[in-house]
């Protein structure tokens, strides 16, 4: 993982706003994580986050695309659902004391704006403009998820 | 003075002629009025429109030859005094002067703004051509034909009596055929000549026109000089040549915002101005202030401008059409665009002088065929008459080729097939059939130069049966059958193909039609979902258009081991790349049937038209033609009413349970 230095704020909300999920944030919320996070580039088959572990991340891609894998015993890893640009990963890490619920790995190079956990919750705690503004739209985020993975459910090209 | 013929008289009934030795009695007899005369005049090189003393000041035996950048004098072989077409000049600078006073401000001992009130002496223009006279008439919408008007143009227009001229020569430059102004003159003259071999056919338009002729020494035509003037003007028309495809250039040049010829030509354009100072309808300008030196009396002087200055569009906070793309876009989609939906006409009369007068030779009609050509007409194809149509009877066909797809799915390849099947449609079906097995509806999904493929799972008794055929054998045939993909419906808009699973198979024919015709479209994409990768059908095609830049190609699966690197999720995730105004957007979607549903919820949900999307529905079919009833769904058959809907035209039965 290389942490890039965040001297450029303003380049990082101009490719926030090209994305569905920092696209409708308030400016300041934009601002805010901006700053809160750090820009981080993966390359291909690094593992971001792993399965089990706390969650200590939140990041939203901004370039390339990670898959969202689960270990399924006798099967190995499955991949059930890959992260496209403007997808957030690790949302769990708004949650307190919770655990990685799949393991995160980059299937080519990407680059995320990757925020810490503690100090998003303590931001989110104390800041509620922030909470309100961000809040709903990590909620539209896992309710997209929820969707795809009901119909992924279905397995609609069953035979 | 804006005119129109006298009602009552017919034009041959108004016909004198004037012989060309006794033109100057029509020159002093206007100047006899009082009024100023204007008419061309050789300066510099050039006919220009400047005062007209007598009839020597006029361009006698002088013709101009006109090309993109080129502009000559040169002597004719005759003496006619129209024998040329235009020149730098235009009216505007009599009737809206490059420079006008329109305000005095003073701080003396009262603080105000005075507005000159209009005084414009009597004026006669000689030598008005057709594109001239369109040209005012351009002026008189944009000036006088809105909630607020130029009073110093409507003055110098009632001022002005307008003697016009009939061309009887052309450059290359000209296209007033094309624009629909010219070269006959219609009306808005008081006098009106039109120049052959041994003088003039004059015509009167108003009463003061009249009472000039009538002074005149004029004599009737002859019928071979009356036959002279029409013939004249017409061979003009003749020369000019075959007309551009104006009608619709309005609506296509919007669609063309983001063409690259913008910044090819901006690469040529040396941002003179020039066309827009030369154009008879450009009325761009700007304002200036003189003050005195203590600044207690200041004037405020109009100026012409051009959208071509590169301060024109410049606020405080920095410029709206920085680029000089953005304004040569700019004056040629006002001129030809979004003037129509200001003042109801096109900016254009197809004078030719911005051609001439661009010094690089940016030729106008050969940027707007390139930006903006032509569409041909939508013509909707007919479907082909059914081979074999009643049930039971069928075509045969050989089995030419088997291909596995997938673990369940094979194409064959059918040749050796009545011609018919080959003028089917995407979207259709056949319905196949072998001795002891019941007939099967299969989607044709490719059509060969010399054959038909049909892709096929086999889930039943006959499907498995053909797809364990060998190259060779015979099968039998009905159809092609049922509606087909209406293309059409996505011209000039974002065509997007939505296939899940085996629904690819119907779109595949669609997809190779949509890629084949790629110019109609403003964008082709194609958004598979599969359960896993080995479940993707024409793999082959599908790498060959991923590589391909006529269409943009995303796959989504629903689960996948570590090794695949592509999308995972359901087809619908893929629509987030459709940034576009999705009112814009045709889309066309075959999948299993919850699969659909879910697809047309987020396509109407990102905006998409209820009316352009189109789906195909599968039902248990048996006679592929209406009659047998198993395929009903409400009150339609699937077999014969589809299998190709528009989404509204199911209405609320799409997706219903037990339907």
């Amino acid at each position: 993982m290389h942490a890039g230095a965040m001297d450029d704020y303003a380049a990082v909300i101009a490719i926030l706003n090209h994305t569905w999920f920092g696209s409708e944030l308030a400016p300041e919320t934009q601002e805010r994580l901006a700053r809160l996070g750090t820009l981080q580039d993966f390359e291909a088959d690094e593992v971001i986050l792993q399965e089990g572990e706390d969650a200590t991340d939140m990041g939203i891609l901004l370039s390339g695309r990670l898959a969202l894998r689960t270990h399924v015993p006798g099967r190995g890893p499955v991949t059930i659902l890959s992260i496209e640009p403007g997808d957030i990963f690790g949302w769990s890490a708004v949650l307190d004391s919770t655990k990685t619920q799949s393991t995160v790995v980059a299937t080519q190079s990407s680059q995320a704006l990757v925020i810490d956990g503690t100090k998003l919750r303590a931001a989110l705690k104390e800041d509620h403009a922030l909470a309100a503004s961000l809040y709903p739209r990590v909620l539209q985020a896992v309710g997209r998820r929820l969707r795809a993975t009901r119909l992924q459910l279905l397995d609609l090209f069953a035979r | 003075m804006i005119t129109s013929p006298a009602p009552g008289q017919t034009a041959a009934a108004r016909q004198w002629f004037l012989a060309r030795t006794d033109l100057a009695s029509l020159v002093d007899g206007i100047r006899a009025t009082g009024r100023r005369l204007i008419g061309p005049t050789v300066r510099e090189g050039a006919i220009v429109y400047d005062d007209i003393h007598s009839a020597a000041d006029l361009p006698a035996g002088w013709r101009d030859e006109q090309s993109a950048g080129r502009y000559r004098l040169e002597r004719r072989t005759d003496d006619r005094v129209f024998g040329y077409t235009v020149g730098p000049t235009s009216w505007k600078r009599f009737t809206f002067p490059a420079n006008l006073p329109i305000a005095t401000a003073h701080r003396t001992a009262t603080f105000g703004f005075d507005q000159p009130v209009p005084e414009v002496t009597p004026m006669a223009f000689l030598g008005v051509r057709a594109c001239e006279l369109a040209a005012l008439n351009v002026q008189d919408r944009v000036f006088l034909g809105g909630q607020f008007t130029d009073e110093d143009f409507r003055a110098r227009r009632a001022a002005a009596f307008i003697v016009s001229v009939q061309c009887t020569t052309s450059s290359s430059t000209c296209f007033c055929t094309s624009m629909g102004t010219g070269p006959e003159v219609h009306g808005g003259y008081d006098i009106l000549l039109t120049e052959i071999d041994e003088g003039f056919v004059v015509q009167a338009g108003s009463p003061e026109g009249a009472a000039i002729v009538a002074k005149l020494p004029t004599r009737k035509p002859t019928h071979a000089e009356a036959g002279a003037a029409v013939d004249n003007v017409e061979a003009v028309r003749t020369r000019i040549g075959e007309p551009m495809p104006i009608p619709g250039i309005d609506a296509r040049l919007k669609l063309q915002l983001d063409n690259p010829r913008w910044g090819q030509i901006a690469e040529r354009c040396v941002e003179c101005g020039n066309c827009t100072m030369v154009c008879p309808t450009c009325f761009c300008t700007s304002v200036i202030e003189k003050s005195d030196m203590d600044g207690k009396v200041a004037t405020t002087e109009r100026q012409w401008d051009s959208c071509f200055d590169v301060a024109f569009a410049k606020i405080a906070g920095g410029d709206f059409r920085a680029r000089p793309r953005d304004r040569y876009r700019q004056w040629l989609t006002h001129k030809f665009s979004t003037w129509m939906d200001q003042f109801g006409s096109m900016g254009c009369v197809g004078c030719g002088r911005c051609v001439a007068w661009c010094p690089v030779g940016i030729d106008v009609r050969e940027e707007l065929m390139i930006i903006a050509p032509p569409i041909a007409p939508v013509v909707r194809p007919v479907a082909v008459e059914p081979v074999a149509a009643s049930p039971g009877n069928f075509s045969v066909a050989r089995l030419a080729s088997v291909r596995s797809e997938t673990e369940d799915t094979t194409t064959l390849t059918l040749t050796d097939l009545d011609p018919a099947f080959l003028q089917g449609r995407p979207g259709q079906f056949v319905m196949v059939a072998l001795p002891a097995f019941p007939a099967v509806p299969i989607s044709i999904s490719r059509f060969r130069s010399n054959g038909i493929d049909l892709t096929i799972r086999a889930v039943g008794p006959t499907s498995t049966a053909l797809v364990n055929l060998h190259p060779g054998v015979k099968v039998g045939i009905r159809g092609p059958l049922g509606t087909f993909w209406p293309i059409e419906d996505a011209y000039g808009r974002h065509a997007v193909v939505v296939a899940g699973g085996v629904g690819l198979s119907p779109l595949h024919g669609l997809v190779d039609a949509l890629v084949a015709n790629r110019d109609r479209f403003e964008s082709i994409s194609l958004f598979y979902g599969t359960r896993t990768p080995e479940d993707q059908l024409f793999r082959d095609d599908l790498a060959a258009w991923s590589v391909s830049k006529a269409i943009d190609v995303a796959v989504t699966v629903d689960r996948a081991g570590p090794e695949w690197k592509g999308r995972v999720g359901v087809v619908t995730t893929l629509f987030d790349k459709m940034s576009w105004d999705c009112s814009k957007v045709t889309a066309f979607v075959v999948g299993p049937e919850r699969m659909m549903q879910a697809s047309v919820q987020g396509l109407l949900s990102k905006g998409v038209p209820s009316d352009r999307i189109l789906i195909s529905m599968e039902r248990h079919m048996e006679c592929g033609i209406g009659l047998c009833g198993h395929c009903q769904m409400a009150g339609r058959f699937v077999c014969k009413d589809g299998p190709v809907f528009r989404l509204h035209e199911l209405g609320d039965m799409f997706n219903r349970e037990g339907i």
